[in-house]
């Protein structure tokens, strides 16, 4: 159903292409630079994982059977889930902000956040550090308002692998979320009030569906990305919360053990790509109007 | 209702005041920064102890730094346009093809998020050696393709999914070829999708450091390279220097491109 | 930067041709080191010397990384030729057959300190550890590493190395009780029962410029630290103090990975970077101390007097071959414990 073929007098009419694969050609050049410089590498890290140091999948039993490995999988999830969650509570309302408000203050918001998006990374996560530090200034303001009467532990530890991470994935979630806002069109809102529903239900009922497939982008992305990261977590987190990209930095750079990092990543890589499969099959974004 | 501002009521000053501490959030390392940049302190003490502006001489009498600066911003360029170029044509593909396995092709598209970057470092870079492409320029431009590709993909299938594809078949049915109808009407339509992916690809190669310490060369060296290595030996406040001569850049092309914008409608 | 600039595109355009971009002429090396001041310390000393007199160009390239190297040498295509790598490393990495033996022949080996020299290394430079405190912080000085593991004594944060090395496991052991002579082998079991009774006030340095801004900062009000950076803090604050007692020596050292296509040239730059002056030069640069014997003499006395080798009373020696030989085995036991 993708192209009609109305010949409308005076019309060129237009190439009706073949059903079975049609509109896979474009595809081919990103697939082609993926194929090489992404499917190869990762195929010569299959290989490595079962190969080195030994031919044998004993680098997936000592992932399995470490509680450590486990225990760092499931900090790596739980993370991305709470940043994503939180990120995703500061975005929805920013993003909601930027598409409604009068030009002046959203053009203000929006360049605060290209703003703090344009700071290199590893400056902002040091300055992070620095203000969350027990002598940091966030701590000794409180304490000198008298809020609190000894320092809180803002840094190495969940909170501050949260606000950290929350900080840079912001930005990423915001921006998709607002244009897809400002795309809805306020009529169907209208129409909604005129049938008699509520503020709520509107919300509920025509406002977070509508922008599902923004919100669905943005939180994929963010949780994704978060699963993978590791400068950030590794300044702002504590070991205790390590997450699984920097235990296979350890063993890539510190170690030399490819074989263990490669397994660990490919695990990583399954499951995420689970959860993916998981997202589309239920979540799965369709183009509006789109019939299949 | 939802969508106008003046009548939503209480809800304006909750999403006001939502805006308005989300700003200061993300303003606050920034504003430290610059701060501390011109701190005296060797330290990142803050509030610093006196002012100077020696962080900033050392930084602009270094070639280096300048260097380095040149090199991340030739190579995030080209990254940000290859892959809104790349990622414009597969989200074509992914949105409008049909053809099994789409789906899956689509999730393959993301993998390279997914993939912890060290790994892929490590990986490619073993590639890059066979093929002679390590401490290149264009090998540094694939490398950072990958990385950025699932996000100018990303952001344009959004974009995509939310056009109305039948404007771009009413203007093939007034005449236009499908490509001109794809570069007249759908383009426009989707800017902020492509705008999205310019910004975020450009990001993705800017701020991106353990593929690029393994690509870089004493030729070629990104900026992210020389703070992670400066950071891990020296921690001098130059590095707050640099952020803030960038922030300094990035205000100013924000002040032209609004004066340009002035009088366009929105 | 149009110098820059030019070679950067002039390079890019070779490259697209296919050719190398790196140090093909005979005539120049690459030397990598970790970056920041010590590199800097390290081409003003070394390399600019060595450019001087050999008429061979040295580039400098960095951060020094494990995984690259591992990678180049597998691949055969190695283009670092000189790279300062830590001790455990390069005496594992030996065995691993990652680098080039020595030419002794070149490098004047009698002058070298023998405990950072091998066939397949030569010194860069030698460090202690140390306790650092903050006094402010503290209110009183500790003394000895048991004071580190004492949270009512002196209460506060306290930092360690972050990764899998030599000291922390021995601090711990010493602390404990265990007499000097009979470190080796390192009792894991009992060096992490000891660090788990202090592990939530524990933040970890993963960096030398880390180190420093918790220990100036006050962050961390005691901890392990290289002696070099505790020495950069005080002198740029008040109320930083030392302690030398049982300080720990461990050493970066020189290689020169496997199948660079520079190695004559290498082992010439190696020369220079271990002879006397320029050791002696490095060393007043950086507080760290030299690793060759004739060096010392060339200093003045107060500089020597912030060296490790003026502080042998119950120094103690890091086995290095003792960690290269079980660097897997602890560097695993190491990370499981951190995660827990």
């Amino acid at each position: 159903m993708s192209t009609t073929a109305m010949a409308f007098p005076g019309n060129r009419a237009v190439t009706r292409r073949p059903r079975r694969v049609s509109g896979f050609w474009p595809t081919s050049p990103a697939l082609a630079l993926l194929i090489v410089f992404f499917v190869a590498p990762l195929l010569g890290l299959l290989l490595r994982s079962v190969l080195d140091p030994h031919p044998g999948l004993q680098n997936y039993a000592e992932v399995f059977a470490s509680t450590t490995y486990l225990r760092i999988f499931m900090n790596t999830f739980i993370v991305a889930t709470v940043v994503t969650t939180a990120t995703l509570l500061l975005a929805f309302p920013v993003a909601w902000f930027l598409a409604v408000a009068p030009r002046r203050w959203a053009s203000l918001l929006f360049a605060v956040i290209i703003l703090s998006m344009w700071t290199n990374l590893l400056t902002r996560t040091y300055a992070w550090m620095v203000l969350l530090q027990r002598t940091g200034i966030i701590n000794k303001t409180l304490m000198s308002w008298g809020v609190i009467a000894a320092p809180l532990p803002l840094i190495n530890n969940l909170i501050g692998v949260t606000i950290g991470m929350t900080y840079i994935m912001l930005p990423f979630m915001v921006l998709p979320l607002q244009g897809t806002i400002r795309s809805l069109d306020p009529a169907t809102f209208r129409a909604a009030s005129l049938c008699g529903a509520g503020r709520l239900q509107v919300f509920t009922r025509v406002f977070v569906p509508l922008v599902a497939s923004g919100i669905g982008a943005g939180v994929l992305m963010v949780f994704v990305m978060s699963l993978g990261y590791f400068v950030t977590p590794a300044l702002l987190g504590g070991t205790s919360n390590m997450m699984l990209a920097e235990l296979i930095a350890q063993l890539v750079q510190s170690l030399l053990n490819w074989g263990l990092a490669g397994a660990a990543a490919l695990i990583l890589l399954v499951v995420s790509l689970g959860i993916y499969a998981i997202q589309f099959r239920f979540f799965g974004i369709r183009a509006a109007g789109e019939v299949e | 209702m939802l969508l106008d501002f003046d009548r939503l009521g209480a809800l304006r000053a909750v999403l006001s005041g939502i805006a308005v501490l989300v700003g200061a959030f993300l303003l606050l390392p920034v504003i430290v920064i610059v701060l501390l940049s011109f701190g005296s302190s060797r330290y990142l003490q803050f509030p610093p102890p006196s002012w100077t502006l020696h962080w900033y001489t050392d930084l602009f009498n270094d070639p280096d730094w300048l260097a380095s600066f040149a090199t991340s911003a030739e190579i995030a360029i080209v990254v940000a346009i290859v892959a809104t170029l790349l990622g414009l044509m597969a989200s074509f593909g992914l949105t409008r093809g049909r053809f099994r396995g789409r789906e899956t092709l689509r999730a393959v598209f993301m993998t390279p998020m997914v993939m912890p970057v060290v790994v892929f470092a490590v990986a490619l870079y073993a590639l890059f050696l066979r093929l002679q492409l390590n401490g290149t320029f264009i090998g540094f431009v694939i490398a950072h393709l990958v990385i950025a590709l699932p996000f100018a993909i990303i952001s344009i299938c959004n974009a995509l999914e939310g056009f109305d594809k039948s404007i771009e078949d009413a203007a093939v049915l007034c005449g236009a070829s499908p490509l001109e109808a794809k570069l007249r009407v759908t383009l426009p339509a989707i800017k902020a999708g492509l705008f999205g992916a310019a910004i975020f690809s450009f990001l993705a190669s800017w701020d991106e450091v353990v593929v690029a310490i393994f690509m870089s060369s004493p030729d070629l060296q990104t900026l992210p390279v020389r703070i992670f290595s400066t950071l891990q030996q020296d921690l001098s406040p130059v590095i707050a220097a640099v952020s803030t001569v960038l922030v300094a850049l990035t205000v100013l092309l924000m002040v032209i491109a609004a004066f340009f914008r002035r009088g366009k409608p929105a | 930067m149009n110098v820059t600039r030019r070679t950067v595109l002039y390079g890019a355009g070779l490259s697209l041709l296919g050719a190398r971009v790196g140090s093909a002429a005979t005539n120049e090396i690459v030397f990598t080191s970790w970056g920041g001041t010590t590199q800097d310390a390290q081409k003003k000393a070394w390399a600019d010397p060595f450019q001087k007199s050999s008429g061979i160009r040295v580039r400098m390239d960095g951060p020094t990384d494990y995984g690259k190297l591992k990678a180049m040498v597998d691949s055969g295509n190695v283009s670092w030729d000189v790279v300062d790598v830590e001790g455990d490393f390069a005496v594992a990495a030996a065995k691993q057959g990652l680098l080039e033996p020595i030419d002794f022949s070149v490098v004047d080996r009698t002058q070298l300190d023998p405990r950072f020299t091998s066939d397949h290394y030569v010194g860069s430079f030698y460090y202690s550890f140390v306790l650092g405190f903050n006094k402010t912080a503290l209110g009183k000085e500790p003394k000895s590493w048991a004071d580190l593991f004492d949270t009512k004594g002196f209460s506060g944060k306290r930092t360690f190395y972050k990764w899998s090395a030599p000291g922390v496991l021995e601090i711990a052991l010493l602390a404990d009780g265990v007499p000097a002579d009979k470190l080796y082998p390192l009792d894991l079991d009992r060096a992490f029962k000891k660090l788990d009774t202090i592990k939530s006030d524990i933040v970890w340095w993963n960096g030398g410029a880390q180190s420093q801004q918790l220990l100036a900062s006050g962050e961390a009000a005691l901890g392990q630290f290289w002696n070099g950076r505790v020495f950069a803090v005080q002198k740029d604050q008040e109320g930083i103090g030392i302690s030398w007692n049982q300080n720990l020596t461990a050493a970066d050292l020189l290689v020169v990975p496997k199948g660079t296509k520079n190695k004559a040239e290498a082992m010439k730059f190696l020369a220079v970077a271990t002879a006397a002056k320029p050791q002696a030069d490095m060393a007043a640069a950086t507080d760290y101390a030299p690793i060759n014997t004739d060096a010392a003499k060339l200093l003045p006395a107060n500089e020597r007097a912030t060296l490790p080798d003026q502080h042998t009373d119950g120094q103690i020696n890091l086995d290095m071959n003792y960690w290269a030989d079980h660097r897997e085995d602890i560097g695993k036991r190491w990370y499981e414990w951190q995660a827990k």
